[in-house]
């Protein structure tokens, strides 16, 4: 994947794109947001990494440019700053994810990936999750190329889940994502899809955590070490 | 000179003015009307005079006075004084009476004089003896006189006593009653949260206090403006100490990850760790200045369950990392405050739970309300803190002895200023069971 990162701290936008060309991504770096905004409008990245406080134009307009332009890269945004973690909080401002300096690497990279998933999984018809393949047109589930029984709600509670990998869902969210077929789903309920699913999934190596009194989270695949 | 009591100080300026107006209101009262008292009682003792000279009997060669007991008695009986008279000859020689009435010194009719050392007013009274006049003297003691006197002064300044008091009476109330506005002001000043630094409202002022009101605002707007510059300050800092730092994390996690000599490895964790240590320090550095008084004043309706979700993933990232359970039961509880503060107060709290519980801990975030009031609680199943360490571990960078862990000392400290700020009540117990430790924000009705 082809990656932008405007940083204009030297030393961190160095770290930032050597921990990320390790992951296997390509990485230019830019430290001014007009560059930015003239890079991204001449070529094609998968993902931009922003910082806020940046000179002359800032964070927030270079987002704003690239959103007039109907540019649909996903945005990390970078802060430092308390009053502007507040306004990205909300991610009202068109964000896709934002993280307050300092962040430790792993996180980052946990939130690049998951971003990247997302956006290749938009719209696409196929959702790969490690050896979980969904086939969202022909809605046929594979787990290690194997077909996979799945009835039509325990489909849903997945995808749900899937849409937001290392994200804790609530079940109210499930519910509300589920409840399409009319009738009313107790949380009991949501319980017993997600228990079906674990039995189905966890073989392969595929977790799905409780978050007590909260919800449910697909943990990012980890393939097992031999 | 400095007036310590407003009442004091109207009443040493009004009493003066008052008490002169009063003496020159008796002066002006007191002469005038003593002529005509005087006129009264002199004339009474003519009236026994004029009695008295009826009683002269003119021999050839001789004046004679001859009056009965019984009239004398009732002319020299008054019910305040003792009355004296004499009769002297057209020539001046003593008839009768009391030689101790002296004769006026010139040509008189009503004059003052003494008796054995006592005052007395004399009248001196023409009778006829033949074919010229005899004198008759009559005089009297002046107590009837003095007493009316005194009778008079009293009624007429009975008045201006009770106008003196009518002020001293006006004056204790008028300016508890004029100060009125000014303890309302006070009230409303005394009720503001050390945050609220918005203008007060000149316009429910009465005109005299505007000035103070309007100087009151300007001093407002300063601690106002200064707090905006301290926060762009924070702002700053925070931004130059947290990108450099990001820097450093990002190298050492780097150098960490390439195949290094272990002596080497060891020094780097050691740096990776003090790295960790002091982003984690900068953040409560400044989220403790932020949380003083005359920090953010941003204030609006919170609902600390939605400031729980919202962060929940974060916590439950760092709970994973600790191998820690983090669970939560979570209502509505709603209130009214600084959300980033919020957010700070809860994530300290939740950061402590985690860091002090042991592996396979389990830690739960409550929210909600209890008897109409809304709370937030975190509760571990960690070591606890003993019953006497709980009131210092609020206290900025303590730490209980023989705690291991890096933690800086400041998070409770934090919680402490932030639930300070928001009227909360904040309650350091032991977790269900007995065991471990719960920490309770309890904030004020409505």
């Amino acid at each position: 994947m082809r990656l932008l990162i405007v940083e204009d701290d030297a030393p961190l936008a160095s770290g930032l794109s050597r921990i990320l060309e390790a992951e296997g991504h390509a990485v230019d770096v830019t430290e001014r947001g007009e560059d930015a905004v003239l890079a991204a409008s001449q070529e094609h990245f998968d993902l931009v990494i922003l910082d806020i406080g940046l000179p002359r134009m800032d964070g927030f307009e270079v987002l704003r440019r690239l959103r007039a332009a109907e540019k649909r890269i996903p945005v990390l945004v970078l802060t430092a700053r308390d009053a502007v973690e507040d306004r990205v909080h909300g991610l009202d401002i068109g964000a896709d994810d934002y993280m307050v300096k300092p962040f430790a690497m792993p996180e980052l990279t946990a939130r690049v990936r998951a971003l990247l998933r997302r956006s290749q999984a938009h719209g696409g018809p196929r959702i790969v999750h490690g050896p979980l393949a969904l086939d969202t047109v022909a809605r046929r589930a594979f787990l290690r190329n194997e077909p996979l029984e799945l009835a039509a709600r325990e489909w849903a509670v997945l995808e749900v889940l899937l849409a937001k990998v290392e994200k804790i869902v609530s079940k109210e969210a499930i519910i509300q994502a589920v409840a399409g077929w009319g009738d009313d789903l107790s949380p009991n309920a949501i319980e017993v899809y997600v228990s079906r699913l674990r039995s189905k999934l966890e073989p392969a190596g595929i977790k799905i955590r409780t978050v007590r009194g909260f919800g449910y989270m697909l943990e990012e695949f980890k393939p097992a070490l031999h | 000179m400095p007036a310590r009591s407003l009442r004091a100080h109207l009443l040493r300026m009004l009493l003066p003015p008052i008490a002169a107006l009063l003496a020159l209101g008796a002066i002006v009262a007191y002469y005038p009307s003593g002529e005509p008292t005087t006129e009264a009682y002199d004339q009474a003792l003519v009236d026994i005079g004029i009695a008295l000279g009826g009683h002269i009997r003119v021999a050839p060669d001789e004046y004679r006075f001859e009056v009965p007991p019984a009239v004398e008695q009732v002319l020299r009986t008054d019910r305040y004084d003792v009355i004296f008279y004499r009769v002297l000859s057209p020539s001046g020689q003593h008839i009768a009476g009391d030689t101790s009435l002296r004769p006026p010194s010139g040509d008189v009719t009503a004059y003052n004089s003494d008796v054995n050392g006592q005052k007395v007013r004399v009248v001196s009274v023409e009778a006829p003896c033949g074919r010229s006049s005899c004198t008759i003297l009559v005089g009297e003691t002046t107590i009837k006189r003095a007493r009316a006197a005194r009778e008079f002064l009293l009624t007429s300044m009975l008045p201006g006593i009770l106008i003196a008091l009518a002020t001293l009476l006006i004056v204790w109330f008028g300016v508890k009653r004029g100060l009125w506005p000014l303890a309302r002001l006070s009230d409303e000043l005394k009720a503001r949260s050390p945050r609220d630094l918005r203008p007060i409202d000149t316009a429910a002022a009465p005109e005299e206090m505007r000035p103070l009101v309007s100087a009151l605002n300007g001093l407002l707007d300063e601690v106002a403006l200064s707090a905006r510059n301290q926060q762009r300050f924070l702002a700053n800092a925070a931004h130059q100490l947290r990108t450099p730092l990001a820097g450093l994390q990002a190298h050492t996690e780097l150098a960490l990850a390439q195949p290094i000599p272990e002596s080497c490895r060891a020094h780097l964790e050691q740096v990776h760790q003090a790295t960790i240590r002091t982003a984690r320090l900068a953040n409560q550095l400044l989220a403790l200045a932020r949380a003083e008084p005359g920090g953010r004043g941003s204030s609006s309706e919170v609902n600390l369950r939605s400031v729980v979700e919202g962060e929940a993933d974060a916590w439950v990232h760092q709970a994973l990392a600790r191998d820690v359970d983090l669970g939560f039961e979570l209502d509505a509880a709603p209130v009214h405050g600084d959300a980033l503060l919020l957010r700070e107060a809860l994530a300290n709290l939740v950061h402590n739970a985690i860091e002090y519980s042991n592996g396979g801990g389990r830690v739960t975030v409550r929210t909600g309300q209890r008897e109409g009031r809304s709370f937030a609680e975190v509760e571990d199943d960690g070591p606890g803190i003993a019953p006497q360490e709980r009131e210092r571990v609020l206290e900025r960078f303590y730490r209980v002895p023989g705690t291991p862990g890096t933690g800086s000392g400041l998070g409770l400290a934090i919680v402490r200023e932030i639930a300070g700020g928001h009227g909360a009540l904040i309650e350091l117990a032991e977790g269900a069971g007995a065991r471990g430790c719960r920490v309770a924000l309890t904030f004020p009705h409505g």
